[in-house]
């Protein structure tokens, strides 16, 4: 599955994935916010943001082309919106519109390629993110690839018993499914939990190494927000 | 599909993350008080569960078919407060790993599907939940939970300026409700489904909660909804959609009377007014949905 791509991805050890993700996300959000406040002209600020992300990129040893093709994820819905606004008589802003959806997602996308999950997520709860939450949103992605695989077996297992989820029928058959997904994610919560007591779990999850902020990540900051700034102005 | 960066116009993503930051606050406070350390994996998994859910095809007939959504389904097995929990952090992982809904567009997203539509789906079911119309509310809550997402989300995008044809919001509010009846068909059905398993797994609502109360406060959010709506479409827009409702002649003097008041008010541009007036109506839908929670909570724990 495409997953694995940013796992290995964000494993890398460049100077941008050696940078604490505080500064990491900070930069990120200064970056979102030049892009959505930037009105007139966008076509060459457009084209300087665009440089930057490239420029992180290639700093980062990440493959530009997978990157983009990546983030470009986004283009169907914002194309269908901006067909909609070219049609209502206004091509300048709808190419604008293309523009800053493909640019935020390829951003955000830089952050999560050079930031492995977990220390983004401990990035996020430095910055005030209540702790639960992300507890929650760290087990959400570690299960996700697990529960869809178990959704993909027993799909598998329907169609090998002849099952092909006819429309008479099939309505239920499905639902059917889903339940005893349902039922087995549910015992599957419990086995973690009782698995996770008897490690001693004590409230949260630790990290390998504890995040510390160096002058280069406050180089970094300024770096982005200078930058960020130029184009802006 | 959620909303990308780039869409919202910078007063309405700014106006909805400051309001979401402490409603979602107050909801992960509320989940981890019902559910404590233990339930931790149960909402992660849950979460998990719902983004593999897409992967079983629902079919309707012809070649279409249709997946769960499951804001709704979560509220009626974990309770309103842990299914915002799990939606959000859901979003979250979208926005983050999936580059599927904007990072400055998350607290529209998560007012959208989180939030608002937790609530609009789990009110029947809170209200009706024990009573003769069980299924009915079950259905009911599929169908609001996906309908009332996509309406705010709509109206944002209005908000924002993106200009809509009439003919092109009639299409897009008739597909929004095939997909809402096709939610509260495949809710109802997996519900069913998950009972019959084991109806441990259902947070029974109590029996004898007054339907009058529920009938206005679902009247009350869709009234909200629907005005947002209206409020954030330009005039011509609106014009256009209400000839095409064959609706004109009603609705004429009822919306240009806000507006007239308005224009001689204290805010001048055109474009400020119009958001001006459309972030007035989110404002008066958070503050009920913040204000109906609280009821709700309230009923729960007395």
């Amino acid at each position: 599955m495409h997953h694995v791509v940013l796992e290995r991805w964000s494993r890398g050890t460049s100077l941008l994935h050696r940078r604490d993700a505080r500064v990491k996300i900070l930069s990120l959000l200064i970056f979102l916010i030049a892009v959505a406040t930037t009105h007139r002209d966008f076509e060459l600020p457009g084209l300087l943001y665009f440089a930057v992300l490239v420029g992180g990129m290639i700093a980062a040893r990440l493959p530009v082309i997978g990157m983009l093709r990546r983030a470009a994820i986004v283009l169907p819905f914002s194309l269908t919106l901006a067909a909609i606004t070219w049609i209502s008589g206004e091509p300048r802003r709808a190419a604008m519109v293309v523009e800053k959806s493909f640019l935020s997602a390829s951003a955000a996308l830089l952050l999560v390629a050079t930031t492995p999950l977990p220390q983004l997520l401990r990035g996020l709860e430095m910055l005030g993110t209540p702790r639960f939450l992300l507890m929650v949103a760290q087990f959400v992605y570690r299960y996700l690839f697990v529960i869809a695989e178990q959704a993909h077996r027993m799909r598998l297992a329907a169609l090998c018993r002849g099952g092909r989820f006819r429309p008479k029928g099939g309505f239920r058959s499905a639902a059917g499914t889903l339940g005893v997904l349902f039922a087995r994610s549910y015992e599957r919560a419990d086995r973690i939990h009782r698995s996770m007591i008897s490690r001693g779990f004590e409230g949260h999850f630790n990290l390998l190494s504890r995040p510390s902020l160096v002058w280069a990540d406050a180089g970094f900051l300024f770096l982005t927000a200078a930058l960020v700034a130029v184009i802006r102005v | 599909m959620h909303i990308p960066d780039g869409f919202l116009s910078t007063p309405v993503w700014v106006a909805l993350d400051v309001a979401v930051a402490p409603a979602a606050g107050y909801i992960v406070r509320r989940a981890q008080r019902e559910f404590e350390e233990r339930k931790l994996p149960l909402l992660g998994v849950m979460g998990a569960f719902v983004f593999a859910a897409q992967m079983i095809n629902f079919p309707v007939g012809g070649a279409t078919s249709g997946h769960l959504v499951g804001s709704a389904l979560l509220s009626f097995t974990l309770g309103p407060a842990a299914a915002g929990v799990v939606m959000i952090a859901i979003l979250a992982i979208q926005a983050l790993v999936f580059q599927d809904g904007g990072i400055l567009a998350l607290g529209a997203n998560v007012f959208n599907l989180a939030i608002a539509g937790v609530i609009a789906g789990y009110l029947p079911f809170h209200f009706w939940g024990a009573g003769r119309a069980r299924k009915a509310a079950i259905f009911m809550g599929g169908v609001f939970s996906v309908l009332v997402a996509a309406l705010m989300a709509v109206s944002e995008l209005l908000l924002s300026g993106i200009a809509m044809p009439g003919a092109v919001l009639g299409v897009s509010f008739g597909l929004f409700t095939v997909s809402a009846l096709l939610e509260g068909a495949i809710t109802l059905a997996v519900f069913q489904a998950v009972e019959t398993l084991n109806p441990n797994f259902i947070k029974q609502p109590k029996a004898g909660r007054r339907i009058g109360l529920g009938l206005i406060a679902l009247a009350a959010v869709a009234l909200a909804g629907v005005g947002v709506l209206f409020a954030s479409t330009n005039p011509d827009a609106l014009q256009r959609l209400a000839d095409t409702l064959g609706i004109a002649s009603k609705s004429k003097p009822f919306l240009d009377a806000p507006l007239a008041e308005y224009q001689a008010g204290f805010l001048q541009s055109a474009w400020l007014r119009k958001a001006g007036a459309g972030l007035m109506g989110i404002a008066l839908i958070y503050g009920a949905c913040a204000l109906l929670g609280r009821m709700v909570g309230r009923q729960r724990s007395a």
